[in-house]
């Protein structure tokens, strides 16, 4: 068995300036990778189906050159064509156009394919769609900034967690963007899991810190012990939910494990290097002030 | 014993709870499925009391808004509401009557009236309503509340009566305003479900004629509606007739058909030939079956019924058939006669969504997300025994983790509330973040070697569970928007992670604390 050793990072070698660098590089990329996107694309993500509109089906293919019997079925140009390693299914998608499901389900099924799924959104319907699930996100950041605050009654400690539980959500959707995934209902689920373990560990930090007697590399050291052993878990978990669940086609699952994936070992970043500096900082000078 | 029980009262609670869930997950009395629609449902047969969702167990999901209109706070000014209905209506050019519906709860109060025709802007109502007299408050885009309870009531009827068990139709409201209608039925393809709820299925029969021989011929509307009928059979077929549908007339209609039938020259000696499809303009007077206002069959009388209606003696026994092109047909006829028709069309590919799995991949995606979730929990355990090296501590840690799943799996089964894809990934996310907080209780607790007193493992218990008190409190804030929020499939993963926090914070937590309170301080 593997022996899981939490490393010690010698923290009183570096500034907080070098700490803080890693972090703040990495959330100013991100950022503007989502805003390019949002500049290029007028979103700042790429849109899946249930926000854009329109119909995606899995089909069984039998036979030679599957990809050109797709091509020639169908009579709308398809938007994207994905195989499932695990069955050799075919997932094809269409933008919201001129031809209704309703054709695309009839040319499928002229074609002899087998349709094993079938979703269809109108466009008005995802636009909606869209407005509540950027709703839902402000609300549930804005609520979590509050019980933060709340608890820790000061400025420094707060805004670290809030910071780095937004970072931790910033850099894996720009993550998502590079890699071409889009933001669906299931990653937009996993975006709000994600501020719940980001804050997690954040709050183990702090609390270490603040609400300890002793030593701020002592408490950190302690903190770090446990946060990482916590982070890790849940990334081993989501890392083989995600592969599993690429391998069967299970879309939103594998969706919901990839950005959790990304996220946490943001969060990993985000929690040792940068509220780890702020509170130093905080601890050895803001409180003195 | 009975002392140790109560030291140990959070682990007694724990395993009477997880005792509890495995009755209501495995014990067959508890099934919860038999409240839907359709007892003769044949799901839910399994080994355990769960439902799925239509992820998993396949079949056709349609969520999509009623199209329409309603002017709101509409003075009717003495009139009934059938008079408004028809000024209304007379005002718009290619509107009828039923598409027009004009409600009002108490005399003398203001009512409401919604306008159903799809090609109506508002505009255009707002000025019929001006033109028709009536003044009113102000035009919404969505449609009154009775008008969706009589759009679920036909729907479930219609679904029903086309004999599709477990189906259920729900009224679904999202916080900007839409109301939408979700129509969910198991096993079936999603284009059947579509034909079968995507039209109004106004059924009528008219009597197509030309009774003065002047060759002008007119079509008598509405001689037959669903309304006169006593009684509508099944489809049926039959060397003779064909598909058909027998039915039975209401004794009060049956006179007045008959002298329809008479006076027209439908019910003339030696019946009538009906020759409408070929030749409209010398045919013999003819049935026409009218759905949504197109004409799906036509038919002429045979001679022994036409001798009866001339001769009267039809009212008595008022039966009747009515014929179509094909089986199918037959049957579409059939469920909309006895369901009714829609108060207005529901916008599927405006503003709705439709999804369809098949059954076969629905039982893979089963099968696969639990192995899925099985592996999952198993790396969990052993990333937990390759930092802990101690069974001591991690093999309660891994056996809380599954007790968790185990009393949310038993909270699904008794609410009886469908597992789909993303309630599975929920329960994945909760074992990850109760198996990070045990392990916030296992460093905390053994942190600075050894725990010998009770005292200082109370202690550092509790400053342990601040921190799991604040974390479980923000993931649940996170979470609360997506339960409440109507985002299709989200909410079961939203309700199920809030669930599972609350379910770890309460009980298996403070339980997994008390099991490392005994191993670690009896030594």
């Amino acid at each position: 068995m593997v022996d899981i050793a939490v490393p010690e990072v010698d923290y009183t070698q570096y500034s907080n300036r070098q700490l803080v660098a890693v972090p703040l590089v990495m959330l100013a990329v991100a950022l503007l990778v989502i805003f390019g996107w949002y500049v290029m694309t007028g979103a700042p993500a790429n849109l899946g189906l249930e926000f854009t509109g329109g119909t995606e089906l899995r089909i069984d293919v039998e036979g030679d050159d599957p990809r050109g019997q797709i091509d020639e079925a169908f009579s709308a140009e398809p938007q994207s064509v994905q195989q499932v390693a695990a069955d050799g299914a075919y997932i094809v998608s269409f933008r919201e156009g001129e031809i209704s499901s309703s054709e695309l389900e009839q040319e499928a099924n002229d074609a002899g394919f087998e349709i094993q799924t079938i979703d269809q959104v109108s466009a008005s319907f995802g636009g909606d769609t869209q407005i509540l699930a950027l709703g839902g996100i402000a609300a549930a950041f804005l609520g979590m900034s509050l019980i933060v605050f709340g608890m820790f009654r000061t400025f420094v400690p707060s805004i670290a967690v809030v910071a780095s539980a937004f970072s931790d959500i910033m850099i894996p959707l720009a993550m998502m963007n590079l890699l071409g995934i889009d933001l669906t209902l299931g990653t937009v689920a996993a975006l709000l899991m994600l501020i719940g373990y980001s804050v997690d560990s954040d709050i183990l930090l702090n609390n270490s810190i603040l609400r300890r007697t002793g030593d701020f590399y002592e408490s950190t050291h302690r903190a770090m012990r446990t946060g990482v052993t916590m982070t890790l878990t849940s990334m081993a978990a989501m890392a083989v939910m995600t592969v599993l669940s690429y391998l069967f086609g299970i879309q939103i699952m594998t969706a919901i494990g990839l950005i959790l994936v990304v996220g946490l070992a943001a969060d990993l970043m985000n929690t040792y290097l940068l509220n780890v500096s702020l509170l130093r900082w905080y601890v050895h000078e803001g409180v003195k002030r | 014993m009975i002392g140790k029980i109560k030291a140990n009262w959070r682990v007694t609670m724990l395993i009477i709870i997880v005792l509890a869930a495995l009755v209501v997950l495995f014990v067959p009395a508890f099934d919860a499925s038999e409240e839907q629609i359709g007892n003769e449902s044949e799901q839910a047969q399994g080994l355990t009391n769960l439902q799925y969702g239509l992820d998993l167990a396949g079949g056709t999901r349609i969520r999509a808004p009623l199209i329409g209109m309603t002017a709101t706070g509409v003075e009717f000014g003495g009139d009934s509401e059938a008079e408004v209905a028809a000024a209304v209506a007379e005002e718009l050019p290619d509107t009828g009557t039923t598409d027009i519906i004009a409600r009002q709860e108490f005399e003398d109060e203001p009512g409401t009236v919604e306008v159903v025709d799809p090609d109506v802007s508002e505009s255009e109502f707002a000025d019929a309503m001006d033109r028709a007299g009536y003044e009113y408050d102000e035009i919404q885009d969505v449609l009154t509340d009775e008008t969706h309870d009589e759009a679920i009531e036909v729907l479930e009827g219609k679904v029903n009566q086309a004999g599709l068990s477990g189906a259920t139709v729900q009224r679904a409201d999202d916080p900007t305003g839409g109301t939408f209608i979700v129509v969910e039925v198991p096993g079936e393809d999603r284009q059947d479900v579509l034909d079968l709820i995507q039209e109004r299925g106004e059924v009528r029969v008219d009597i197509y004629h030309d009774s003065d021989g002047d060759g002008n011929y007119t079509t008598e509307q509405e001689a037959l509606t669903r309304d006169d009928f006593q009684s509508i059979s099944t489809a049926r077929q039959s060397d003779e007739s064909g598909p058909h549908v027998p039915v039975t007339v209401r004794e009060d209609s049956a006179e007045e058909f008959q002298q329809k039938a008479v006076e027209t020259g439908l019910a003339q000696e030696g019946g009538s030939q009906c020759t409408y499809d070929e030749n409209p303009e010398s045919t013999d007077p003819c049935l026409l079956l009218v759905v949504d206002g197109e004409i799906v069959n036509s038919f002429g009388m045979n001679p022994g019924l036409a001798d009866s209606m001339r001769g009267g003696s039809w009212a008595q026994d008022p039966s009747f058939i009515l014929t179509t092109t094909s089986f199918e047909e037959a049957q579409r006829v059939s469920v909309n006669l006895r369901a009714g028709a829609l108060p207005a069309e529901l916008d599927i590919f405006g503003a709705g969504t439709t999804s369809f799995i098949s059954p076969t991949q629905g039982e893979q995606f089963q099968t696969n997300a639990l192995l899925v979730g099985i592996l999952s929990v198993l790396t969990v355990a052993g990333v937990v025994f390759a930092r802990y090296r101690e069974p001591k501590v991690a093999l309660p840690m891994i056996v809380t983790a599954f007790s968790e799943v185990i009393i949310l799996l038993g909270f699904a089964a008794y609410l009886g509330y469908p597992l789909d894809l993303a309630v599975i990934a929920g329960f994945i996310a909760v074992i990850g973040t109760g198996v990070d907080d045990l392990i916030i209780i296992a460093d905390e607790v053994m942190a600075q070697g050894d725990v010998s007193s009770r005292k200082v493992f109370d202690s550092r218990f509790k400053k342990a569970f601040w921190v799991i008190g604040v974390a479980a409190g923000t993931t649940i804030i996170a979470m609360s928007p997506l339960a409440v929020l109507s985002l299709g499939d989200l909410r079961g993963f939203a309700i199920f992670t809030i669930l599972g926090v609350l379910v770890g914070v309460l009980i298996t937590r403070p339980a997994y604390g008390d099991i490392l309170r005994h191993l670690m301080t009896n030594r």
